[in-house]
């Protein structure tokens, strides 16, 4: 599914003195199967946009189409069953006695049979590399298994999007990057996913596209190159290093994933032996 | 025998009630007064409850553990105001409508004067970079200025410890950097046990603690540890990318990208005059 934002503007507490405008206009579009990566600093407007890709939050101004239909007049639960959102720390929300029951909570409320619903149950803790844990109490797993049970619960409901809040924010750096293990598989299998990361690093080697918004806006949309290149605020380190390079060497190139990189870097320094 | 250092732990180990083993055992480690330790480790590896411990919001079950010279099992208040702990969480820590109002709390409980703590609060605000923030309400800060306000409210207590327990987990690039220059601004005027996953924080520490399943599998200076693949693949310890690239060239460690395109640099530069011979 392809989803479009136009023009969404977001205004929380309209019409009070504690107003604010959250988003100021944003256009962006979600395309089917990509891994979008939305980056901003805090109170850009990251959390309220992604809200906004399966109307938790209803645009106070614009328009979100769903494959070029209206998606304000749609059934929302249907919505929100396609489009799954992992909030930020989403395993707070863990409360069923086992891991499997709390995994089972949404797709038993799909109307599936139990049947069904032990298989997409195994098959989102699966996907997680969590099905060891399925009769474990959700209390007693580190942080990093805690975070992958309840990606796991929104997983089970099938969505076609998924969308992830910070999903990698306070876990460590192995349980970072078996998260961003998952993103691979997820669009592998051909789920989009959209993510929101202050980790310019795990951007750059999982998404797409980057999405970066400043204050509302959106500052720039595109390849990883491009919005990387373009501003080295943005930039993950191995762009920095690429550009500290390529003003001394024109012609370098514009790598951005770690094993690029670590190419360019090789076959210059080889490549001049 | 008097403790001269800041922190001592002699064999400390604690268990928590109902949990599957001991959360920390058999610690030791010193740190001298002014010196700068990490601590870093897997999620589960015992980094918080160390500094539960150290802070007496834990007592230990066996060991020795002294802050300033005090027991923070028997003696808690003395530690307190002399050991000051930064949380992973800004908006827990906050308390007061105003700014000022916040920073002054700790001295506040401990009954300072008021012209005093006036001076105090006025220092430790300017100390983090917030002076004109006073009469801010800490709710419209954001994660980075917050963490400061926290970070002034400990230093206007003046502790000879400071705690950082994950202070920059929840910021974005420029809080995290805002709060870092502040923490770096302290380095020898205070004792920093700083607990992180991001290695790359750790770069300028005198020594880094590895914690893995509650033990202390290493304390060494920073270079050895970031060069040592197998102790960091063990203890679930990813490189920053920086030195990870440096280390996958083969060329020294690198801290910075523009050391690194230097290094780079050279070592082609290198290259191409053997081939020219």
């Amino acid at each position: 599914m392809r989803i479009e934002l136009r023009d969404v503007r977001h205004v929380y507490s309209p019409g009070t003195p504690f107003a604010v405008e959250a988003l100021k206009g944003v256009s962006l579009t979600v395309e089917p199967g990509e891994v979008l990566g939305v980056i901003g600093g805090t109170g850009s407007g990251k959390s309220t946009l992604v809200q906004h890709l399966n109307l938790l939050l209803l645009p106070t101004g614009g328009e979100v189409l769903v494959d070029g239909a209206d998606a304000v007049s749609m059934d929302r639960t249907a919505l929100r069953r396609r489009v799954g959102l992992v909030f930020q720390a989403p395993e707070q929300g863990l409360f069923a006695p086992t891991v499997e029951e709390d995994v089972a909570f949404a797709p038993q409320r799909l109307g599936l049979n139990e049947e069904e619903v032990r298989g997409r149950v195994r098959e989102a803790l699966g996907l997680l590399g969590a099905g060891h844990l399925a009769g474990r109490s959700p209390f007693a797993l580190s942080g990093g298994e805690r975070r992958r049970v309840a990606i796991a619960g929104v997983l089970a409901m099938g969505p076609e999007v998924l969308v992830l809040d910070e999903p990698t924010a306070g876990l460590d750096p192995t349980a970072r990057g078996d998260l961003m293990g998952l993103v691979g598989r997820l669009k592998a299998s051909g789920v989009t996913v959209v993510f929101v990361s202050h980790d310019l690093d795990e951007v750059a080697e999982a998404a797409d596209r980057v999405c970066a918004l400043e204050g509302g806006t959106v500052r720039s949309v595109g390849a990883p190159d491009e919005v990387f290149y373009d501003d080295l605020s943005l930039a993950p380190a191995t762009v920095r290093v690429a550009a500290a390079v390529g003003e001394r060497r024109p012609g370098f190139g514009r790598p951005v994933r770690y094993g690029e990189t670590l190419a360019a870097l090789r076959s210059l320094m080889g490549g001049a032996a | 025998m008097a403790d001269t250092a800041s922190i001592s732990c002699k064999d400390l180990t604690y268990s928590y009630t109902g949990g599957f083993g001991p959360a920390l055992s058999g610690v030791s480690f010193e740190a001298g007064q002014g010196e700068y330790l990490g601590v870093v480790g897997p999620n589960g590896g015992g980094k918080s409850t160390l500094v539960r411990l150290l802070n007496g919001l834990l007592a230990a079950d066996s060991g020795r553990v002294r802050v300033a010279g005090f027991d923070p099992a028997t003696e808690p208040f003395e530690v307190r105001r002399r050991a000051g702990v930064l949380f992973q969480n800004p908006d827990n820590g906050l308390v007061a409508p105003f700014v000022e109002d916040d920073v002054a709390f700790g001295l506040e409980n401990l009954g300072v004067e008021r012209a005093e703590m006036r001076g105090r609060v006025g220092e430790a605000i300017r100390a983090v970079g917030l002076s004109g923030y006073e009469r801010r309400e800490p709710h419209t800060l954001s994660g980075g200025e917050k963490q400061r306000v926290a970070l002034a409210g400990l230093l206007a207590v003046g502790p000879e410890v400071l705690l950082l327990d994950e202070p920059t987990a929840m910021l974005d690039p420029p809080g995290r950097r805002e709060v870092l220059e502040r923490v770096r601004g302290l380095r020898r005027s205070r004792t920093v046990l700083h607990v992180t996953h991001h290695l790359e924080e750790l770069f300028d520490a005198d020594r880094v603690l590895v914690l893995n399943g509650g033990r202390l599998v290493a304390d060494a200076p920073p270079e050895e540890l970031f060069s040592d693949a197998d102790l960091l693949r063990e203890n679930r310890l990813v490189l920053p990318t920086v030195p990870r690239l440096a280390v996958d060239l083969g060329l020294p460690f690198c801290r910075t990208p523009e050391e690194l395109a230097d290094a780079v640099e050279k070592r082609s530069r290198d290259n191409s005059g053997v081939e020219a011979r």
